[in-house]
């Protein structure tokens, strides 16, 4: 998924290498089993040079890259950020291991961790970063320098703020229109997941159970003559048959991981709407806020009393302020009402700058997921192609055996 | 071949019950046909006459689909040990006879043969159920020291299954095909005189009250012999361990044919999801939309095709399985009977030889214990051809009942694999899209 311009994946290979275990303490003190992934860098000028440059490489482990993606979350806010593999096997079917310790698992993770930082390297905006920079290319001291970015502290409130309850009175349309899309993609890449686990689950007991011709075609063949071999042969087709199923059903986690980028993806992508419609809130809160203020400022100026206010009750129950009072009131309105209009200058900017950038990033977004989406249903074709192809062959050799019986 | 009510078949119709002969009274039907010699022209003159009922009721015979399939039944068999065929038999066109006293089904037998044995060399006779029955039955009496091939069950149990839907008329007519066959197929029993009834009288004149009686006869005299047997020659108890553990096997087969046919009925509920969450999908996407959708009328295709493969394999594979096992119960009650024929011989042999002992003066061995002595060793003698023709039948069948099998889930796979490649250029092909043009 290389995009145009200058990105960090032109000038430099990564790659998620492998996957290793380490044990080590804790945050509470314990020992724990934890595995380290290395990430591998080349610069490709050296390799088009003709060199072939031992790669510079590091460990990171999983909570690494969720500090990373975190970081990359509030620093871009306006970007629809490549999601991280899951952090539990989830729509997991009955034999495939829920376990974070099995080697399926981990290799998948390595896969998905690697495809991570390729979408990250090649992201117009996100590439730039030096954060992501040092993530690559330094293992020391990453963790302090993120830290001291204060991103910790800006992520706390993003979350507290995209889910707070707000009613903002003109969003943008096309920002409306697509976290209902985002909702949909996700609702609907979870329920086809977990209908697939099912299906995966149903389709592993079919073939097993040929498994059971194999033995009793065998322990047949043992009391006949002139058909005991073709039996014999046939039983070992039928055992064939029901091993060949746990192959297929490995490789077609690979398209489960391609939805579950998606289903991920589509909560990125709500979470863009979502701070759009804070922003937009923020806005209009500031722009009703300068607006009352002046009202206000008008009331004091002229006396006259344009809405209902609880001042103006109680001015006209208890007789008015003195005029120093008033003055001062006014003083205090005249700055609020500066400092109100240069705010609301600026939510104004960052509005459309953020509705401007954000725009752009969804339908990058929507064209790459498009595609994405296309190629994972063509491997998924070519996959039940494969499978009905050696479902063929495996029945026309017993056929042939059973001929010869 | 739905998996809604089973069809019933089209009824000759309400008749009281004196209008309605038996259809093998009154017109030979066979007379109607005229012999030719000509093999091809024959088989489509049965096919294509008009053969009525004695009631006068024309008989729909289905179309040239019929003619054909008797053709291709005549074909299928396969020549045993290169004997040229002198004798075809085929069971087909079930038709329900509806009166006011009973409903049944009759079945048309046709025959062609060359044996001087038959008057004519073609004949086409109406049987029911109870026919077969009877010649079952007379057939045991008359040759009780063969193996006479099994009928399919004779009771089913009302309101569990319908006797009238065509699954279980097909399956039972496909038996009693196989049940003649096997009879025409036989050296002894295809020249069998009631046998030659049963192919070509109009009316088989069955006396049933008699034929009950002489059913209790001779043969269960046979299997309940009160006589011990002493010394049963080893051929014959390792005929009978055979038999027990192939029924053990066939047993084992029938289990695991129906647990797939369960996780595949499983695994359709599961698809049957599936698909429509792609269809669901493709309503909330634009250039995915048709790919999306493409891939959930594959998975439907596929589902379809399961579902046939799951019913072809209970139509097909499991009743022929379990006829396996009456035929194997068969072949127990002839050992059996060798047995019983070869204790009452010993007994014999041995009172002989104890009055010998007390008279003295006999030499020569008693008359009837030497014709016990003959008929021993000529149940035996049958017993092995009958043996060797039925385990040469037995691999011919089981070949065929498991390439069958093979043949249906080819037959699957080949489907799906039509219906995933057809959807590949659909997924390939991108509609060119239209420009969004929305700036802010």
């Amino acid at each position: 998924m290389v995009e145009e311009g200058s990105t960090l994946l032109r000038r430099m290979e990564i790659s998620v290498a492998e996957a290793e275990k380490r044990t080590g303490k804790n945050t509470v003190n314990m020992q724990e089993i934890f595995t380290v992934y290395l990430i591998e860098t080349r610069p490709i000028d050296a390799i088009t040079e003709g060199h072939n440059p031992a790669p510079d490489s590091l460990w990171r482990r999983y909570s690494e890259f969720e500090i990373l993606r975190n970081y990359l979350l509030v620093t871009y806010p306006f970007i629809v950020v490549p999601p991280l593999p899951e952090k539990r096997a989830e729509f997991v079917w009955h034999k495939l291991s829920a376990d974070n310790m099995d080697p399926d698992f981990v290799e998948r993770r390595r896969v998905g961790l690697e495809n991570f930082l390729l979408r990250v390297a090649s992201h117009s905006v996100l590439s730039n970063d030096k954060i992501l920079y040092h993530f690559l290319t330094e293992e020391h001291r990453w963790k302090e320098v993120v830290c001291e970015t204060g991103f910790q502290a800006k992520a706390d409130s993003r979350i507290k703020a995209l889910s707070a309850t707000f009613r903002v009175k003109n969003p943008d349309k096309r920002f409306t229109e697509m976290k209902h899309y985002s909702d949909e993609l996700q609702s609907l890449t979870s329920q086809l997941l977990r209908v697939r686990a099912r299906v995966a689950d149903r389709l592993y007991g079919v073939y097993k159970v040929h498994g059971n011709y194999g033995r009793v075609f065998s322990e047949w063949s043992a009391l006949e003559k002139e058909m005991g071999d073709g039996l014999q042969s046939a039983g070992h087709h039928m055992d064939a048959y029901a091993a060949s199923v746990d192959d297929m059903l490995e490789e077609e986690e690979h398209y489960a991981d391609q939805l579950k980028e998606y289903l991920f993806y589509a909560e990125a992508l709500r979470a863009v709407c979502r701070k759009h419609e804070l922003t937009q809130y923020e806005l209009e809160t500031a722009s009703s806020d300068l607006i009352s203020k002046k009202q206000q400022r008008e009331e004091l100026a002229t006396g006259m009393v344009r809405t209902f206010s609880f001042k103006g009750m109680t001015n006209k129950l208890f007789g008015q302020e003195t005029p120093e009072q008033r003055e001062a009131k006014l003083s205090l309105l005249e700055e609020q009402i500066v400092q109100g209009e240069e705010t609301v200058t600026e939510k104004t900017v960052e509005c459309e700058e953020y509705v401007k950038g954000a725009w752009v990033d969804m339908q990058r977004f929507k064209e790459q997921k498009d595609r994405d989406l296309r190629e994972a249903l063509i491997g998924y074709a070519v996959m039940q192609i494969s499978m009905c192809k050696k479902g063929i062959q495996v029945w026309t050799n017993a056929k042939e055996c059973f001929h010869k019986m | 071949m739905s998996a809604g009510t089973p069809k019933s078949l089209a009824s000759s119709g309400q008749k009281p019950i004196q209008e309605i002969c038996h259809p093998l009274g009154a017109e030979d039907t066979a007379s109607v046909l005229t012999p030719s010699p000509d093999v091809g022209n024959t088989i489509t003159s049965i096919g294509g006459k008009d053969l009525s009922l004695p009631n006068g009721t024309p008989v729909e015979t289905s179309s040239p689909a019929s003619s054909s399939s008797l053709l291709n039944r005549l074909q299928l068999d396969d020549d045993l040990d290169g004997e040229t065929r002198d004798l075809f038999v085929t069971v087909e066109d079930p038709k329900k006879h509806v009166s006011t006293m009973e409903t049944y089904i009759t079945y048309m037998v046709a025959t062609k043969t060359t044996r001087v044995e038959f008057d004519l060399p073609e004949y086409s006779v109406r049987r029911r159920y109870q026919d077969f029955d009877w010649l079952r039955t007379k057939l045991e009496d008359t040759q009780p020291t063969h193996l006479i091939p099994p009928l399919p069950e004779k009771f089913v149990m009302k309101g569990v299954v319908d006797r009238f839907s065509e699954e279980f008329v097909e399956t039972r007519r496909k038996a009693l095909d196989k049940f003649l066959k096997r009879v025409a197929d036989h050296p002894v029993l295809s020249f069998n005189e009631h046998f030659n009834a049963f192919l070509s009288a109009k009316d088989l004149n069955k006396r049933q009250g008699l034929a009950l009686l002489s059913k209790m006869g001779e043969s269960v005299k046979y299997v309940t012999g009160g006589y011990k047997l002493r010394g049963r020659p080893v051929e014959f108890s390792a005929m009978g361990d055979y038999l027990d553990m192939f029924t053990q096997k066939l047993g084992t087969i029938d289990r695991i044919a129906q647990r797939i046919i369960k996780e595949q009925s499983e695994y359709q509920v599961e698809l049957r999801e599936y698909g429509p969450v792609y269809t669901t999908w493709a309503l909330s996407e634009a250039e995915l939309q048709g790919p999306l959708e493409g891939v959930a009328s594959c998975m439907a295709n596929c589902s379809s095709a399961l579902d046939e493969l799951t019913q072809d394999m209970s139509e097909d594979f499991l009743p022929v399985l379990r006829e396996y096992v009456l035929y194997i119960e068969s072949m127990k009650i002839v050992l059996k009977k060798r047995d019983n024929i070869q204790a009452e011989y010993e007994a014999k042999l041995e009172a002989a030889a104890f009055r010998k002992e007390d008279r003295a003066s006999c030499t020569q061995v008693p008359t009837d214990v030497e014709k016990c002595h003959d008929r021993v060793e000529c149940c035996n003698a049958d017993l092995k051809s009958d043996w060797d023709r039925w385990q040469n039948n037995k691999r011919q069948d089981f070949r065929q009942l498991l390439t069958g099998m093979a043949d249906h889930n080819i037959q699957y796979y080949e489907k799906c694999l039509a219906a995933w490649e057809s959807v590949i250029p659909l997924l390939r092909d991108k509609q060119p899209q239209e420009t969004e043009t929305e700036e802010d």
